[in-house]
């Protein structure tokens, strides 16, 4: 995002950034005037649907704090009354989401209140009033200009000398209603907790998939991670919102006529946020762009339910296993998925055919441990001996210390064998394996090939 | 002068040692399976939290197998490990004779030089794995100081398998051993440094060899707790033991 910028409405500087506010541009002026103060500053004009669309990926969010959100056109609510003890109280709960909402470069005005428009008032007034209990919070109110009012019962207000809430509250009732308006009288009572103020709960979208416009081009792995994680963010509170965990999440890079998918894989069930932005990053780093990003999308298709664990009864292995988890995934992200895996056992007379490298997101087949002398390390493919004088050579004569052992099997796949583990290996075999000794002392695992040309092969380590 | 510490006080800590004595470990060593050996490894064993060096030219002389007693001991602390840029292979069933549960064993292969150094270092910050084995053909003293320092903060067992040309540099890791084929299809073991004084000794380990197959094995996957493997058709194997 260039710097200074700022946003314009109807022809005035709505709100700058931290450059443009120090280039004196300040709210209500105009346009040419600004870019007298910056000759160099960006002017946007101000985009509802994208404020609204923020806030909607906000709401998202919100749902690793609570469950129960509302939003109007412009605030975003959220009932912490039913998690002050999760958190330890209104401090905890507010520092955290303050460090969420900065890790995302949003600058809020917060406040909280026991009524909902209450809140939202003070919070728009630009007061950070923290007040749980209904006095204070009254207190807190009195203070507030008639500017928090609608606009038309404000001007009405400012003719008769009222300047604070406390002021218009001073007015008798009847008076009041006759020239502001029923509405902005209920709407006062409302605030103060003497009507209801009822408000809908925010529906989560069933659906994971969000679009991030990015204000302007990017083309570094930082510059997207940064933008990125608004959405990472976001996936992380709808999950837990739904007390649900993904494996993969798909992230599609926009340019302008093509797309990027980055799909990013997860060991085990997730839905924590800086395991999503690790994976990320490494990806990231190792990305060419082929062209500057514009926008950005990301969407899960499989959501599984994942109890919320109890934070009491967690237990050291659950953490050990996340730990792994991370790590393994970690390394797959930034080294390539088929660099980190598990040898597997698989039911097959080969002795190339009886291992396997699954990769972590694949379940472990069943086979037998080997039940006669097999090396800890197999040479693929093997490699080729010369024969000496009659005896297999490397470096010097191998000397034969057990064998042959004859291994035969494979005709049924004779020519079909590679689709599984990628190589050209096997099918049909016949050969009689030794267990040698090499001058320098080292113990090999070799077999002569029975079947034409023949010849012999080292397969093995006996580390 | 009460508030000055006594040198008996410094004397006693875990991690001060004496040049004529060996060190005790502030974390309990791992037994490496060798009575002989343990005896002269500082703790009675593999050392946890610090890095282990262990030089050798070339595989099939036993050099996993003098590890594997270890690594069984890992697993069945329910711990992971996990091979950095091993030479070869792993071969699924020779490990699972040993007694190894492959779910639990994980194989790094960085497809480039200096992503293994950082692999290392990821697996020994996370300090949740049981042991992490290392293998690289070059690495330099500044490297190797870096493992030591990243394996210090953990409770992992970490192995750094490097060639024995390394043997003339400095090193930082607290336990060095040089690799050779012994007589007799022995493991000869040299401690070129350790937390004590040094030993002159040199060790020959009757490591499992293919030719003792059966004995180690069976009782391996007895340990283990799975069933010993049912015997293959004998028509089709047959297995001569010099």
């Amino acid at each position: 995002m260039p710097s200074p910028s700022a946003i314009v409405e109807q022809g005035r500087i709505l709100i700058g950034d931290a450059a443009a506010r120090q280039a004196g541009i300040e709210r209500g002026i105009g346009a040419s005037a600004a870019r007298m103060l910056a000759p160099a500053i960006t002017l946007m004009a101000r985009n509802p649907a994208r404020e609204a669309a923020a806030l909607r990926t906000l709401a998202c969010w919100a749902g690793g704090l609570t469950p129960r959100i509302s939003l109007t056109p412009d605030t975003l609510l959220l009932e912490i009354g039913g998690c002050l003890r999760l958190f330890g109280g209104l401090e905890k709960i507010v520092a955290t989401a303050a460090a969420g909402l900065q890790a995302q470069n949003f600058t809020v005005a917060a406040s909280a209140a026991p009524i909902p428009l209450a809140a939202q008032w003070l919070a728009q007034s630009g007061t950070a009033a923290y007040c749980l209990d209904d006095l204070v919070m009254r207190q807190r109110l009195d203070v507030l200009p008639i500017a928090i009012l609608p606009a038309k019962a404000a001007a009405a207000l400012a003719r008769f000398g009222a300047n604070t809430l406390a002021d218009v509250r001073k007015l008798p009732a009847a008076a009041l209603a006759r020239r502001i308006g029923v509405d902005t009288v209920r709407l006062l009572a409302r605030a103060y907790g003497e009507m209801p103020d009822p408000r809908p709960d925010f529906a989560f979208p069933e659906q994971f998939d969000l679009l991030l416009q990015l204000p302007a081009p990017v083309e570094t792995a930082a510059g997207l991670l940064f933008a990125a994680r608004r959405l990472t963010a976001a996936l992380a509170g709808w999950l837990a919102a739904r007390q649900a965990g993904v494996q993969e999440i798909m992230l599609y890079l926009r340019h302008e006529t093509t797309e990027t998918p980055l799909a990013l894989r997860f060991a085990d069930l997730t839905a924590d946020g800086g395991r999503f932005e690790r994976v990320l990053r490494e990806r990231l780093e190792r990305l060419t762009l082929h062209a500057p990003v514009e926008s950005l999308r990301l969407a899960v298709t499989q959501v599984a339910f994942r109890p919320r664990r109890n934070q009491v009864l967690f237990d050291d292995c659950h953490a050990e296993q996340d730990a792994i988890g991370a790590l393994l995934e970690r390394l797959g992200a930034r080294l390539g998925e088929r660099q980190v895996y598990r040898a597997a056992l698989r039911e097959d007379h080969r002795p190339e055919c009886a291992t396997q490298c699954i990769t972590l997101f694949e379940k472990p087949r069943s086979g037998k441990a080997a039940a006669a002398p097999r090396p800890l390390w197999l040479l693929d493919p093997p490699e080729a001996l010369r024969e000496v004088a009659g005896r297999p050579y490397r470096q010097g004569h191998l000397q034969l210390l057990a064998g042959p052992e004859r291994i035969e099997s494979g005709w049924w796949d004779s020519g079909e064998y590679g689709g599984e583990n990628g190589d050209q290996t096997s099918g049909d075999i016949r050969r009689d394996y030794f267990i040698a000794l090499s001058t320098d002392a080292r113990w090999l695992w070799i077999y002569r090939e029975c079947r034409p040309p023949g010849g012999w092969f080292l397969q093995g380590f006996f580390s | 002068m009460d508030s000055a510490v006594s040198l008996d006080d410094v004397l006693a800590r875990p991690d001060v040692w004496r040049g004529n004595h060996l060190a005790s470990a502030a974390l309990p060593a791992i037994p490496s399976g060798f009575a002989q050996l343990d005896a002269e490894l500082p703790g009675g064993g593999w050392p946890r939290g610090a890095l282990t060096e262990i030089l050798s030219d070339c595989a099939g002389v036993g050099e996993c197998s003098l590890l594997m007693p270890a690594l069984r001991q890992m697993q069945r602390e329910g711990k992971w490990s996990l091979l950095v840029a091993p030479p070869y292979l792993p071969y699924g069933p020779a490990w699972a004779a040993w007694g190894i549960d492959l779910a639990r064993l994980a194989v790094v292969s960085p497809p480039h030089r200096g992503d293994t150094l950082w692999a290392v270092e990821q697996a020994l910050a996370s300090g949740a794995l049981g042991s992490v084995w290392c293998w690289t053909t070059r690495s330099d003293t500044r490297q190797v100081r870096r493992l030591q320092v990243a394996a210090g903060g953990s409770a992992t067992l970490a192995f750094l398998f490097r060639p024995s040309r390394a043997r003339t540099e400095a090193s930082a890791a607290a336990l060095r051993l040089l690799l050779s084929a012994g007589p007799g299809g022995r493991l000869s073991i040299n401690l070129l440094k350790r937390r004590g004084p040094p030993c002159t000794r040199t060790f020959h380990l009757d490591v499992t060899r293919p030719t003792r197959w059966h004995a180690t094995h069976e009782a391996a996957t007895a340990l283990a707790g799975t069933p010993p493997a049912l015997p293959s058709a004998p028509s089709q194997r047959t297995l001569a033991l010099a």
